[in-house]
């Protein structure tokens, strides 16, 4: 009996003790922390792909938190994600266009001169030993570095040729940054007509290395609608995203290198091939 | 009395090296060990917090588990208590730890998330204490064993995480990737540090 | 400077396969219809075009000026008209800007340089300004200013000329100095009168023993000394050099110029020789063209502007198709994927690399064997920091000293793995410049 009652004492005691050391160390040590963060922090997608452009979704959720930022930055979040944040915050959603990635290059093996290649299977590395193993100057090289970059899988490698597929793309543009000859460019996610070449060659230079080069021929600038929609820009022809065409002009233009495409049909595999 | 505590250290740091000797804390070692910060994060809880308890574990043990008392007619022996004091200081020390942690270094607390509670639960600290009691060490000695046995498993933690950076540059065969070339690993390491036995 | 040259540390010992062409003398190149002279042929800014299409052209006259302290002009290669002024393939396999000049058979000289007999009374400065307007570049292979060399923030007390030619195949440097042995030495001093200094030095490998001799016959004249070089790879790089012949090591990250030295080719050297004594600009170069596959390999004296196509043409064509064309020497050369390629004032060889030589191999993993680190001369760790590039952590590859890689290729070479090791540093390179000026425009 008197075993347990001093145990129990003792326990008691060692108990208070302890918990007086704990509460002074706690008292003498307080963080302030702002738990919103870490609630906006779960709330996000978390796929850290910094598309929003900070480092991570912690970061993010600090940013929205102080206010340098609105969450509809965020590419990766749908509408559900972005109104729960909102709602939460007591803010506005924001609007932020939607957009995804297009590599603007349609030099699959079929089509361009190619040399043997024996080294990194990277295109970083690739570009520094001759600038790619394609004939083009300015084209895609091919080793899948896009692909690999992207969180989402949305690249896929086709015949030597990295395509975007647009259903798949968040525009978090980190494609954008490893391609070294930056054929990316973020497009608006309603436009689908776009010119699959970057080179600024002469024409027939450019018909020598890859036969679905754009040779600046400008039917598609007369085929348009209005004449600003297809911007030339010396011997190549690009989309004017801020007054885009409509998706029937790539018929209505019937490109002779097939350099004008719709993405979602190139993603598509639809003009493998070219007629020339 | 120098004799034993240069027998205490070399034994406690390599010879009986609480991880790769002895296999105990093993879930840090295993868990922390991905990047050296981190790992020496952790070390220098586990110092603190081994240190801490060993000194404190050794006062209570002389002065109240190893005594006999006599109150009201009946002998007293509170050995049975044992255990479940050792576990109420270490938990105490590692909540210290944490908060003192918390605001001094927020992203290692971060970056060691749940282990640091843990700590609570490595046997490796309740270990160095029960090993104290079992040897009948005296204050001064259990505490240099305790500080000694955490240096020790810094020492393999640190080793151990330094090879791990490495392996993560490797093109490790797909049936040993991630833990099992880790624990591979570790055994090779834990013999390497047989080579120590009989030193002391 | 000890008498006996130090071993440097690493290096490897590749067939020098020199025999192809080290005893044929050179010859001169015939005139050619037409010469496409790329704009940038120095390592800095490339020069200015101060001609247009349509105009007349003597031998000798500026194409374009220099753009800058680290830039040289550039001059016509013969008399004739400027036809063009577009791209060209360069040898980085990218086109750059050519100017094609169309011969008019003439040949004429209109070089706007006076001859300067009495150098050794001359001002230095009237020498050195010579170099820079005669558009002198390190003719071994780098394209170097030399006039930037030749003008050192700290001082100097020792002029080495590189003779040693070390990669396989290359002999033109080896019958330069065989064939115009006074014109070496002659440069090297005129060279030390721009530094101020009254000796020189020239270092030549081992395996040109009748190079040696001849130098050996006349050096005493010109106060050069000339120091025999074991044969190994690569001996000929700035920093092994220097440390071969004086013991001095280049801190990593620093110039031959920290310890005391200015390097120059003996190329150069005959080139300042040409510009100072003769007044003529820096237009044509000597070029081991040689391999294998090769129906008549051996050294010519080509003006820069020359096509790759008509150089094999000379050297009598193929007689087996070969894998690989380079452009300099198998370790350090470039493959080309055009015979449009030109003649630049460092095009030290022209190679054509054997089927049975050229392995297509697929790179495996590191297996930690060291053969690198034994090899690499600039003593880092080639295998680590190529798993380092491999799995993109380019801040270890930085910590690592990737930027003490002189990209000699002596562990590609020695690889058991087959692991593309020169061109990860590259990539390691190129990405941790471009963070640094991402971070700098922050």
């Amino acid at each position: 009996m008197m075993i347990i009652i001093t145990a129990a004492l003792f326990a008691t005691v060692l108990g208070a003790l302890l918990a007086l050391v704990i509460g002074a160390t706690a008292r003498a040590f307080a963080v302030e922390t702002d738990t919103r963060v870490e609630t906006i922090t779960e709330m996000l997608p978390g796929v850290n792909c910094g598309g929003c452009g900070y480092a991570g979704c912690a970061d993010f959720a600090k940013a929205v938190v102080e206010g340098r930022t609105i969450p509809s930055q965020c590419p990766v979040s749908t509408s559900v994600h972005i109104t729960r944040i909102a709602e939460y915050l007591g803010i506005t959603a924001g609007e932020k266009e939607k957009v995804f990635a297009v590599i603007h290059c349609g030099g699959s093996c079929t089509v361009t001169v190619r040399s043997p290649y024996n080294g990194v299977g990277d295109c970083r590395s690739a570009a520094l030993v001759a600038g790619g193993a394609k004939g083009c100057d300015f084209g895609c090289i091919g080793f899948a570095s896009c692909a690999r970059a992207c969180p989402f899988d949305a690249i896929e490698m086709r015949d030597g040729l990295a395509v975007v597929h647009p259903e798949l793309c968040v525009g978090c543009g980190k494609c954008v940054d490893t391609c070294p000859k930056n054929l990316i460019t973020l497009a608006p996610a309603a436009v689908d007509v776009h010119v699959y070449c970057s080179s600024p060659e002469k024409g027939p230079v450019k018909l020598k290395v890859c036969k679905a080069a754009c040779i600046a021929c400008r039917k598609c600038v007369k085929a348009a609608d209005s004449e600003t929609q297809m911007t030339v820009n010396g011997f190549l022809v690009a989309t004017n995203y801020s007054n885009p065409p409509l998706p029937d002009l790539v018929e209505k233009a019937a490109c002779p290198t097939k350099a004008l495409r719709l993405a979602t049909k190139h993603a598509a595999g639809a003009y493998e091939g070219v007629s020339k | 009395m120098s004799n034993n505590i240069l027998a205490i250290t070399v034994g406690a740091i390599l010879v009986n090296n609480f991880v790769l000797s002895k296999i105990l804390g093993i879930c840090p070692f295993l868990g922390v060990s991905k990047k050296l910060e981190t790992a020496l994060g952790m070390s220098g809880a586990v110092i603190f917090v081994m240190t801490l308890s060993s000194l404190v574990m050794a006062l209570i043990d002389k002065y109240v588990l190893s005594q006999t008392f006599m109150l009201a007619g009946t002998v007293i022996k509170l050995r049975f208590l044992e255990i479940l004091i050792f576990i109420v200081v270490i938990a105490a020390l590692v909540q210290v730890v944490e908060i003192i942690l918390q605001k001094f270094s927020p992203p290692l607390y971060k970056a060691l998330g749940i282990f640091l509670p843990l700590i609570t639960t490595n046997c490796a600290v309740l270990g160095a204490a029960e090993l104290n009691v079992k040897a009948g060490r005296g204050i001064i000695e259990s505490t240099i064993f305790g500080t000694c046995s955490a240096i020790g498993f810094a020492l393999a933690l640190i080793l151990f995480s330094s090879l791990r950076e490495r392996l993560d540059l490797a093109k490790v065969p797909a049936p040993f990737q991630g833990t099992a070339i880790a624990l591979i690993t570790a055994g090779i390491l834990a013999m390497v540090f047989m080579g120590f036995s009989g030193l002391v | 400077m000890s008498d006996r040259p130090r071993k440097f540390k690493g290096g490897v010992h590749p067939e020098d396969s020199k025999a192809l062409s080290a005893s044929k003398p050179v010859q001169t190149a015939p005139l050619l219809a037409k010469y496409t002279v790329i704009v940038h042929q120095n390592i800095g800014a490339p020069p200015e075009i101060v001609v247009k299409k349509g105009d007349l052209v003597k031998k000798g006259q500026l194409l374009a000026k220099a753009s800058g302290f680290v830039s040289v002009p550039l001059h016509a290669p013969t008399s004739g008209t400027v036809t063009a002024i577009e791209k060209n393939p360069g040898p980085a396999c990218v086109s750059v800007p050519s100017i094609e000049i169309t011969a008019d058979g003439k040949d004429e000289w209109g070089s706007p340089f006076e001859p300067i007999a009495d150098w050794q009374n001359t001002d230095p400065a009237v020498l050195k300004q010579r170099v820079v307007d005669a558009g002198i570049v390190g003719m071994g292979g780098a394209g170097f200013p030399s006039h930037v060399k030749l003008s050192p923030t700290k001082p100097v007390d020792t002029l080495i000329l590189n003779g040693a030619e070390c990669e396989p195949y290359l002999t033109a440097d080896h019958r330069l100095m065989v064939e115009q042995t006074e014109d070496v030495l002659l440069g090297a001093a005129i060279l030390a009168r721009i530094l101020g200094l009254k000796t020189a030095v020239i270092g030549v490998e081992a395996n040109k023993p009748d190079a040696i001799s001849k130098l050996n016959a006349f050096a005493s004249n010109y106060n050069v000394m000339v120091k025999e070089l074991r044969v190994n790879y690569p001996q000929g790089a700035e920093k092994q050099l220097i440390y071969a012949l004086t013991g001095r090591e280049v801190p990593i990250g620093g110039l031959p110029m920290d310890v005391g030295c200015v390097v120059q080719n003996v190329a150069s050297a005959v080139a300042v020789v040409e510009a100072v004594i003769k007044g003529h600009p820096s237009i044509e170069r000597i070029t081991t063209v040689t391999g294998e596959p090769l129906v008549n390999p051996g050294n010519w004296r080509f003006r820069i502007g020359t096509p790759i196509s008509k150089a094999l043409e000379l050297a009598g064509g193929v007689k087996v198709q070969p894998a690989k064309l380079l452009l300099g020497g198998p370790m350090m050369g470039f493959a080309q994927n055009s015979l449009d390629v030109t003649v630049m004032k460092n095009t030290s060889g022209i190679l054509l690399i054997p089927v049975e030589q050229v392995s297509q191999y697929t790179a495996q993993p590191c297996i930690r064997c060291g053969r690198c680190v034994e090899a690499c001369p600039m003593d880092i760790l080639p295998a680590t920091i190529s798993q380092a590039v491999e799995n993109e952590r380019f801040d270890w590859a930085e910590q690592l000293n990737v930027a003490a890689c002189i990209e000699c290729g002596s562990c590609s070479y020695v690889c058991p793995s087959h692991r593309p090791l020169n061109q990860h540093f590259k990539r390691a390179k190129a990405e941790i410049l471009a963070a640094k000026r991402k971070q700098q425009k922050k």
